[in-house]
């Protein structure tokens, strides 16, 4: 908490340009600021973004007489770059995109929009004070690499190249995991038509070469506490267990082979010659084919191989086909798939095996006999046919991902944690330390989850709240952020990379390993400064807790996505690992009694914008407001501007860090303050969550069903405050919903509050 | 690299579709099918197809050599190209339909199409005469079905040879021919050998 | 525009002696004025059709292009112009296999050898329809045409071969598109006659096997008149003699099977050129060989 008191020097600067002194009566906006507003430094340029007008800024904040810019013209999504380097607190008031665009020009509700977002910029400024370094405690900036294989070599080389000290734990007593086996690789460099040679050797020797890298092999990990640049694990092998302390941890457990039933009918280790893709990798090697003259690849159809090997198997069905017809032009080589996928470049491999005369043939295996015919029934054709004469029969497998350590027991509580996480339904609330909705967890989704639960113990036995395992997916893959950021997990500082988080070849597990050391270096390096991961990278703001009126309700404790805050075991009061949290405000936004803030961000900031919003307002007219999350709502609703799709002129629009950070303090100011109608825009949530934040969304839609019951009390009706999923394309959508909800509004009528 | 024909004796042979890359017209792009239907779809005459290309082409990478080979598909093809054209693997059906329509001609198959007797009628006009006889190739043609069968077939043309006659556009008296027909049948000869020498 | 005339070597294909005189005659009957001197191929040979890959097989059907472009070779190398689709097709499509295949070349030199000839591969062939579009203009076309085909009403129908599969291509022409070729409306409004709207511009006719097995292609052809006669066309323009001919010809038939009355007259765009141009209505446009004749077009014609 900051000691001294933050003296504010606000000065407003309105940009003409872009249109904007066109359609807007500039003047009359500077005599508001002025006037009503109260803040007497305002400028105005034609262009602040310009050099000249960054100047001006810049020298106002370096003379001491301003330490705030409110900044009116583009969205706050643009031009970024160029305020944050002023020097001082920017805020910026929409003018362009959400007003001028979207709004006649010269007109008078369009000038009491402008005019409103000035006072909201202006008043969220005067709330705000200047976040400063919360931690400055030694922090690790060493990784952690789990696994030895394609990935993990490749994660500890790129790490040590950032001149990362590296640590790989390796759980047998080699480098190299399968892909080390492979004959080819299926190709990654132009024209992608050729398999290529296997560079795992090189790979393994560069490593072994390093001196940033140490391997430890037979060896896993047995127990982790803390969060980014403070992960103390607890490392065991065969004479015992140590500890160390590491910045972050790159998880690539790798793979292990699936065969399911479906494919084992077609007699893999029984009839002689029908052996699997791993099987036909290891016969490539060893060059024992000489005698193969017709071969047969089979890609069954059943719908778990298409989850488990993802298009991978297919790819290697081409690279083994093209070693073979490589190898002698007289080979004939069938692919005889139900589905195929060979998709991004391979489509190039797939290309490149046709003109070499491999046949891709579609339709189901419907026998192989004991002299390997194989009978297939040809789906294009509608026949069926016998093909006798064949030499190998290849089958296709997939690959299951080490999500777990199989090696190990599971647990109760790891299977639990397993469970929630393969479905993560809204939140489940606690007061008092009781469930209140527990019938919230019994969906059809959660008995799907039950059965996908990966068998095992967990691979870094985490000492969260949430669980000991790192979180997973559907069907057991390690988790990701597969819409924005891959390599994410629900767990800061801990990343996946590899077939663990999904099927992939082994050219792809090295880009992957490549992200994901990226992402494990910025955490480090964030941590170390203090400031917040992906996606509020560089944030230094921080959830400050007023224990004076904690009721120890633990509502943020249990809402918390990454399980930053833990309660005190001694007091039972939250207390945050700070380098966890990723400044969401979702336990701002559950606190019932709102002591949680930020310094740039708190509940009585936004409830005073809110207001700001309606001051001016005649009693005639309607007001809407729309709290929009600023990751894809709110540029959904910039889009539309530069689309130049008509809206209302009565939205009041304050973008929020994550739906979850909306408190019902809000929602209560914006009633009684004379909104007509309340709009919150987040993002799809559910088990296909595509939130930042991973349950915002979903938390605010299960608070704002509890806000019926306020309405019906304050005597107004339900249809008031609504909620709506945004993804950042729908700008069309978007601007729908809006004018909807409008019209809805117009009908039901103005607020019976209004004016009081 | 050449591959002995395939024996009909086997319904499948697997060698079948090799050898039709290797010896075929177009054949060695014909593995670049992809199955789209394109062709098939475009095809003006598709409708009075058994097969149609796209299937045709399945056929012959499902090894089923006698089903291609007596297949009418390769002699309904109007050779309009317009199949050459849509096709976004760049397989040029319409050599390809040849081709095989020629491969068939060859080794004795589908020896009652009809486009086979005029593709040898018409042949014969070129070989003698260098040109065709727009008169004598369908006269021909027509009665390779038999004498009534030709008779029928003919006179169902006679009112157009008469109109076209009275337009100046049948040409009455002896055929056509060009001056060197000698050095157009060593020519046809010549080239004839070149091709049987290469399979 | 052509600043100076243009010589080429003329195929002009079985066709011109019997079905497709018309055509034969009305191209020879524009071009020096439109500014391209035609000599004839001398003692060419049949291009070998849409069939002769079947009945001859793929290399006698190559050496019938290789000799007739052997002998315009000998007769002083110019590029090859021929108004039929099949020839052009089979011409510029088999010059450009012996272009790209070094054995193709020998093979076909080889056979050509038997009667003293060779070609070294070095000509270009052209469509008529190409050379109007591409080397004489439009704009000359339309110069030339003072007698105005005024209220004429046209179907464009370009047919199959002569736009594919070559349209479109560096070698190949250049001219039009396969899917929605212009030339043809653009001839047509060149010489004063008004467009219709059809839109089975590029549909096939049956080719020759409309000739071997009508039954099977009736229909096609009764596509292509249902579409004229609805755009309100009083005559179809076609480049190709065997379109022309087949469209022509079984008209009767549709009749007879389908029921229709059908009674429309079909020409090509060189005669309309040529009428337009103020040529000979029998001589030059060969108006008296229809066999289902336009008064509506002789009437304009001198
Ligand atoms: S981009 Fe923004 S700052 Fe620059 S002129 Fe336009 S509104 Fe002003
Ligand atoms: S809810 Fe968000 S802001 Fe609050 S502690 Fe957790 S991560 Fe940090
Ligand atoms: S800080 Fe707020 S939400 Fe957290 S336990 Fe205390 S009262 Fe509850
Ligand atoms: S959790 Fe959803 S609502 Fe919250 S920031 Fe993320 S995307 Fe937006
Ligand atoms: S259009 Fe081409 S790719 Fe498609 S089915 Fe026909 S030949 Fe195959
Ligand atoms: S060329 Fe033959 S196969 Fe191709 S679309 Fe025309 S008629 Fe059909």
């Amino acid at each position: 908490m900051s000691e001294e008191v933050f003296e504010h020097k606000p000065a407003a600067y309105l940009c003409g340009g872009c249109g904007i002194k066109d359609a807007l009566d500039m003047d009359a906006l500077e005599t508001a600021i002025t006037g009503g507003m109260m803040v007497s430094n305002v400028k105005q340029s034609d262009a602040f973004c310009s050099g000249k007008g960054l100047e001006t800024i810049k020298s106002d904040m370096k003379s001491g007489d301003v330490n705030q810019a409110i900044v009116a013209g583009c969205s706050p999504r643009v031009m970024v770059q160029e305020f944050n380097e002023v020097g001082g607190q920017v805020f910026r008031a929409n003018m362009r995109e959400q007003v001028i665009w979207q709004q006649p020009a010269n007109n008078e509700d369009t000038q009491a929009l402008a005019t409103d977002n000035m006072r909201m910029a202006i008043t969220q400024a005067r709330k705000s004070e200047p976040p400063q370094a919360h931690w400055d405690g030694a922090t690790s900036l060493k990784l952690l690499v789990v696994g030895g294989g394609i990935t993990g070599l490749t994660a500890a080389r790129e790490a040590s190249k950032t001149g990362a000290q590296v640590v790989i734990v390796e759980k047998t007593d080699k480098l190299g995991g399968w892909a080390g086996k492979w004959s080819k690789f299926i190709p990654e460099n132009a024209p992608y038509r050729e398999p290529e040679d296997n560079p795992v050797p090189a790979l393994i020797a560069e490593v072994e070469n390093d001196d940033n890298i140490t391997v430890l092999f037979d060896t896993i990990v047995d127990r982790t506490e803390g969060g980014p640049g403070e992960f103390s694990c607890r490392l065991k092998n065969g004479s015992g267990t140590n500890w160390d302390i590491y910045g972050a941890v790159v998880l690539a457990t790798g793979w292990r082979p699936y065969t399911s039933e479906d494919q084992k009918k077609f007699g893999i280790g029984e009839t002689d010659g029908v052996v699997t893709d791993i099987e036909m990798e290891e016969k490539l090697s060893s060059g024992d084919l000489k005698d193969v003259k017709n071969i047969i690849f089979i890609i069954p159809g059943d719908s778990d191989r298409m989850v488990y090997s993802s298009g991978v198997s297919d790819k290697v069905a081409i690279k083994q086909a093209l070693q073979m017809t490589q190898a002698d032009p007289d080979v004939m080589a069938y692919i005889i798939h139900e589905d195929f996928r060979s998709h991004g470049l391979a489509e190039e491999f797939y290309r490149h095996a046709q003109e070499k005369g491999v046949i891709f043939q579609r339709g189901e295996v419907k026998s192989i006999s004991s002299d390997r015919t194989v009978t297939v029934d040809d789906e294009l054709l509608g026949l069926e046919i016998p093909m006798s004469g064949i030499d190998l029969v290849v089958v296709s497998t997939g690959m299951v991902p080490n999500s777990t350590n199989i090696d190990l027991e599971a647990t109760e509580r790891g299977a639990d944690q397993l469970k929630s996480d393969i479905n993560p339904v809204a939140p489940i609330f606690t007061v008092n330390g009781t469930q209140v909705d527990e019938d919230l967890a019994e969906t059809a989704a959660d008995a799907e989850a039950e059965e996908t639960i990966p068998e095992g113990g967990p691979l870094l036995n985490l000492q969260y709240r949430q669980g000991p395992h790192v979180p997973v997916l559907a069907n057991g893959f390690a988790d990701s952020h597969y819409i924005c950021f891959p390599y994410e997990t629900r767990r800061s500082g801990i990343y996946t990379a590899g077939p663990v988080r999904r099927a992939m070849t082994a050219s792809e597990a090295i880009n992957d390993a490549q992200g994901a050391v990226l992402k494990a270096i910025q955490a480090m390096r964030q941590a170390n400064e203090a400031k917040a991961v992906h996606p509020r990278a560089g944030d230094l703001s921080f959830p400050e807790f007023g224990l004076d009126i904690c009721t120890k309700c633990r509502r943020c404790t249990v809402e918390c996505p990454f399980g930053a805050i833990d309660e005190d075991p001694e007091t039972d009061y939250p207390v945050v690992n700070p380098t966890r949290c990723r400044r969401c405000g979702t336990c701002m936004g559950a606190c019932p009694v709102s002591t949680i803030s930020f310094k740039n961000y708190n509940p009585a900031q936004v409830s005073d914008m809110v207001a700001a919003g309606t001051e001016e307002c005649p009693p005639d007219k309607p007001r809407i407001l729309v709290l929009a999350c600023e990751n894809d709502a709110y540029p959904a609703m910039d889009m539309a501007g530069i689309n130049r799709l008509e809206a209302s002129p009565y939205m009041r629009v304050i973008p929020v860090r994550c739906l979850g950070s909306v408190t019902l303090l809000w929602v209560k100011t914006a009633l009684e303050k004379g909104y007509d109608g309340i709009m919150l825009l987040g993002c799809k949530s559910g088990d296909d969550y595509q939130c930042h934040f991973v349950k915002g969304s979903g938390i605010a839609q299960e608070r704002m069903s509890k806000v019926g019951d306020t309405l019906r009390s304050m005597m107004m009706e339900e249809e008031r405050v609504q909620v709506n999923e945004i993804a950042i394309a729908d700008s069309e959508r978007v601007t729908q919903i809006l004018n909807n909800f409008g019209k809805q509004i117009e009908d039901i009528g103005l607020n019976p509050f209004k004016g009081f | 690299m050449t591959v002995p024909m395939p024996t009909s004796s086997r319904k499948y042979d697997l060698n079948f579709a090799r050898w039709v890359r290797d010896n075929v017209a177009g054949g060695d792009k014909m593995n670049m099918c992809m199955q789209c239907g394109t062709c098939s779809g475009s095809c003006p005459i598709g409708t009075e197809m058994e097969d149609g290309p796209r299937k045709l082409f399945m056929m012959i990478r499902a090894g089923m050599k006698e089903e291609v080979l007596s297949s009418n598909s390769v002699w309904e093809c109007t050779s309009c190209y317009r199949c050459v054209v849509r096709c976004p693997r760049g397989v040029p059906v319409t050599y390809l339909m040849q081709g095989l329509a020629a491969l068939a001609s060859k080794e004795g198959y589908a020896p009652k199409v009809e486009n086979n007797y005029f593709s040898r009628y018409f042949w014969k006009s070129v070989e003698l005469t260098g040109k065709t006889d727009e008169r004598l190739v369908p006269t021909a043609y027509f009665f390779s079905f038999g004498l009534i069968e030709g008779i029928k077939r003919s006179l169902g043309n006679l009112k157009i040879a008469f109109n076209m006659a009275k337009a100046g556009r049948m040409h009455i008296g002896l055929p056509h021919r060009i001056k060197d027909t000698k050095g157009l049948k060593a020519i046809l000869a010549k080239a004839a050998q070149i091709e049987d020498q290469k399979s | 525009m052509m600043s100076k005339k243009k010589k080429m070597t003329y195929y002009p294909g079985c066709s011109s002696q019997g079905s497709g005189r018309h055509l034969d005659e009305s191209i020879r009957a524009i071009l020096p004025d439109l500014g391209v001197d035609v000599v004839d191929i001398d003692d060419w040979n049949c291009c070998g059709a849409s069939v002769g890959n079947i009945g001859g097989g793929p290399l006698p059907n190559l050496a019938l292009t290789g000799r007739n472009l052997a002998l315009a070779q000998e007769q002083g190398n110019q590029d090859i112009v021929t108004g039929c689709a099949a020839c052009y097709l089979n011409t510029h499509g088999g010059n450009e296999k012996i272009k790209a295949d070094v054995k193709k070349r020998r093979d076909v030199n080889d056979a050509l050898g038997e009667a003293g000839l060779s070609y070294d591969y070095d000509l270009d062939v052209h469509h008529v329809m190409e050379v109007i579009v591409n080397d004489i203009g439009m704009e000359e076309v339309e110069k030339q045409a003072t007698n105005k085909l005024k209220g004429l009403k046209v179907a464009g129908w370009v047919g199959c071969q002569t736009v594919r599969p070559f349209a479109g291509t560096e070698t190949g022409g250049k001219y039009a598109t396969y899917e929605d070729p212009t030339f043809l409306d653009e001839i047509t409004e060149a010489c004063g006659a008004e467009v219709t709207d059809f839109a089975p511009k590029t549909n096939c006719c049956g080719g020759s096997v409309a000739v071997m097995k009508p039954e099977k292609t009736l229909h096609l052809m009764k596509t292509i008149l249902d579409a004229a006669v609805e755009s309100g066309a009083d005559v179809v323009s076609t480049p190709c003699p065997l379109c022309q001919t087949n469209l022509e010809m079984y008209q009767d038939a549709i009749n007879k099977e389908f029921g229709t009355n059908y009674n429309m007259p079909v020409v090509f765009p060189s005669q309309l050129i040529a009428v337009a141009m103020g040529k000979d209505k029998e001589k030059d446009a060969g108006l008296q060989r229809q066999t289902i004749r336009s008064k509506k077009l002789e009437d304009m014609a001198k």
